[in-house]
């Protein structure tokens, strides 16, 4: 007699599922090794923050010893935590806050206002605008920078922390982001406010930006990051430690001669947590919305 | 309160006239209902008198004042949207209390005026819950309370049944009715449920292509209607529409079927024949039909029977043995036929 192999259904299921979990497997590994690829850099780097010796660094780069710290030192973090002299770098941080806090700040009120207007004002030729407003965010900001620069010398504005903050307040992409929020909020929350006898500036204020959460974090996170992430401009603009920003400052440590890697890697993970700290904060309202509930049963 | 005049007003988007010159007067204290089928210009003639649209021509005015260019504020209107649009990170006080906040009224105004609102409507226990926590009918109550908490001269409604299921509107529709007998308050109300209309108003205006079909009580409406349109419109189920003409002092449709005229009846224009489903009986003479549907509801049956080609309803209010495929006789109660013209429009 033969053996002869029969396909129950039972069989059938047992192999989907083996198949289904040998899927899972595969997909695992491949996003722990993405996940690895990512987060070794900035594992590396809080790493070689932690040891003193600059020349270990650069000898423990390229190998696992990179990731292992067997006497670990605050010393680095002492040594730029200070906010006068050489390793300024309490200073640089501040100065890089107020200019992340005045820019996202501002930058908020400025580009949510003109969103609401564009979406819920009586604006003539409210297309064209919308289209220049695309078009103004396709300029790379590198190209108008210079003229910028030539701007900012006459208006005798070099050098302060007001350079680094108001040329990137208003911005097509954010007054673009809020214009298609606010858009898209019920149009009666808009005629039950004017019935009430709101003005325009105090439905603005007390229904819509309210409502606005999602927006507001997202706009913060990217301006934040666009803010705290500013190099060029200002190497540009700034001569002196007064408003130098962290950034800039940081790239003093790769000198011609010498590069301080412990000390630039204590600077880079102190220059990483206001960021990462923006970012917790408002992460949970990127997809959350509550606005559904005002509308309908 | 105050009465609502609304006089040769007009509206058009661009070259499209949407309200062709439509004229109401709404005394004061009035529930007026406007009702069509959808894409009839109700609702655009509702946001006119509150303001939230412009008007192309004609003039409004509320308690003698005109309001044409006067903003929603301003006009002292109250209204209920179709999406109740509560703000939803308000609670349920500051809803109902933002109008009067925005006025510069004190703190313990705004309370009395929420607390003596949400008395009337049973809202006292819901005063620190966000929309989001709310039932459907509890959220309209909101939005009713938000309106009555201004005590405004003309409250607006729009369609703020149309979310409830069934069963909660029957309760809300009480409630509004209910509401307008304690408050007085002038009311215009836009549905497309003829139903809604004829249990709430004062007076009902049908309405359809942006024009005025007909205005008047709701049992005239229904007794009278001015053409088809109306006839149909008004009641459920619809009035039976036979064409036809009258040949020797009789209805004779164009399938042939002899329909008796009324009494007295001696125009010879008619040319469509109306008599509303409870109006016709099973009788031992009458005109034979044939059972098609019976649709027993526990208080009445309905019956659909086909008189000639015609699908035609009777509702008839005892319990019927009948089966489909019976043939029947009915007849119609002489007293309540109605007779229109080739146009539409009504004769006797």
């Amino acid at each position: 007699m033969s053996d002869i192999a029969i396909s129950t259904p039972q069989a059938q299921m047992t192999r989907t599922r083996s198949a289904v979990g040998s899927l899972r497997i595969v997909q695992t590994a491949c996003i722990l090794v993405i996940a690895l690829v990512i987060v070794s850099p900035l594992f590396m780097l809080l790493i070689a923050s932690l040891k003193d010796d600059r020349f270990q660094i650069l000898a423990d780069m390229g190998s696992f010893r990179a990731f292992w710290v067997s006497d670990p030192t605050l010393a680095n973090f002492a040594e730029v935590g200070n906010f006068s002299g050489e390793l300024a770098f309490g200073r640089y941080l501040l100065n890089s806050l107020i200019i992340l806090a005045l820019t996202v700040g501002s930058g908020l009120i400025v580009n949510s206002m003109a969103g609401f207007v564009l979406a819920w004002g009586s604006v003539r030729g409210r297309a064209l605008i919308l289209s220049l407003v695309i078009a103004l965010y396709v300029i790379p900001q590198e190209s108008i920078i210079m003229p910028l620069v030539i701007m900012v010398s006459r208006a005798g504005m070099t050098d302060t922390f007001a350079v680094q903050i108001v040329p990137w307040i208003a911005s097509p992409l954010y007054i673009f982001l809020f214009y298609q929020f606010f858009a898209q909020l019920p149009k009666e929350l808009f005629e039950a406010a004017q019935i009430d006898g709101a003005s325009i500036f105090r439905i603005y204020r007390s229904i819509f930006l309210p409502l606005s959460l999602p927006a507001l974090a997202t706009v913060s996170i990217l301006m934040g990051i666009e803010s705290w992430n500013q190099y060029l401009w200002p190497i540009l603009v700034t001569q002196t430690d007064y408003a130098r920003p962290i950034a800039v400052a940081i790239a003093t440590f790769f000198g011609q001669d010498s590069i301080y890697w412990d000390r630039a890697m204590a600077a880079s993970v102190l220059m990483m947590l206001p960021i990462l700290a923006l970012y917790l904060a408002f992460q949970r309202w990127f997809v959350s919305s509550f606005v559904g509930s005002a509308v309908k049963g | 309160m105050a009465s609502v005049t609304i006089e040769q007003v007009r509206k058009q988007y661009g070259a499209v006239p949407v309200i062709h010159d439509v004229s109401i007067d709404i005394e004061d204290g009035e529930f007026v209902t406007l009702v069509g089928p959808s894409g009839c210009g109700k609702s655009t003639l509702l946001r006119m008198l509150a303001g939230l649209e412009d008007i192309s021509g004609g003039q409004i005015r509320i308690g003698g004042r005109v309001v044409n260019d006067i903003a929603p504020k301003e006009r002292d209107i109250a209204m209920v949207f179709q999406s109740y649009a509560l703000y939803p990170h308000m609670t349920v006080a500051e809803n109902m209390g933002f109008a009067l906040k925005l006025k510069g009224q004190d703190k313990a105004a705004i309370q009395s005026r929420v607390k003596e609102a949400a008395d009337i409507l049973a809202l006292e226990p819901l005063l620190d819950r966000l929309p989001r926590q709310l039932s459907g009918g509890q959220r309209q109550r909101v939005a009713m309370g938000r309106a009555i908490v201004r005590h405004p001269q003309v409250f607006l409604f729009d369609e703020p049944l149309s979310n409830l299921d069934a069963k909660l509107r029957v309760t809300m529709r009480a409630e509004i009715k209910d509401l307008h007998q304690r408050l007085k308050t002038t009311t215009v109300y836009v549905t497309h449920d003829q139903i809604e209309a004829m249990t709430m108003a004062d007076r009902i205006v049908v309405m359809r292509g942006g024009v005025v079909e007909q205005i008047g009580r709701p049992l005239d409406l229904y007794d009278r209607p001015i053409n088809t349109f109306v006839a149909t419109f008004i009641g459920s189920p619809a009035m039976n529409l036979f064409n036809g003409s009258i040949v020797d002092g009789r209805f004779v449709t164009d399938d042939g079927k002899a329909l008796p005229l009324p009494p007295g009846y001696s125009g010879g224009a008619a040319r469509t024949y109306g008599i509303r489903p409870e109006h016709l009986a099973i009788a031992e003479s009458g005109i034979p039909a044939t059972v098609g549907v019976v649709e027993p509801t526990g208080a009445e049956t309905h019956l659909v029977v086909k008189l000639g080609a015609v699908d035609t309803t009777l509702v008839i209010r005892d319990r019927v043995d009948v089966r489909p495929g019976q043939s029947v006789a009915i007849a119609p109660d002489l007293a309540k036929i109605h007779l229109f013209s080739s146009q539409g429009s009504r004769l006797n």
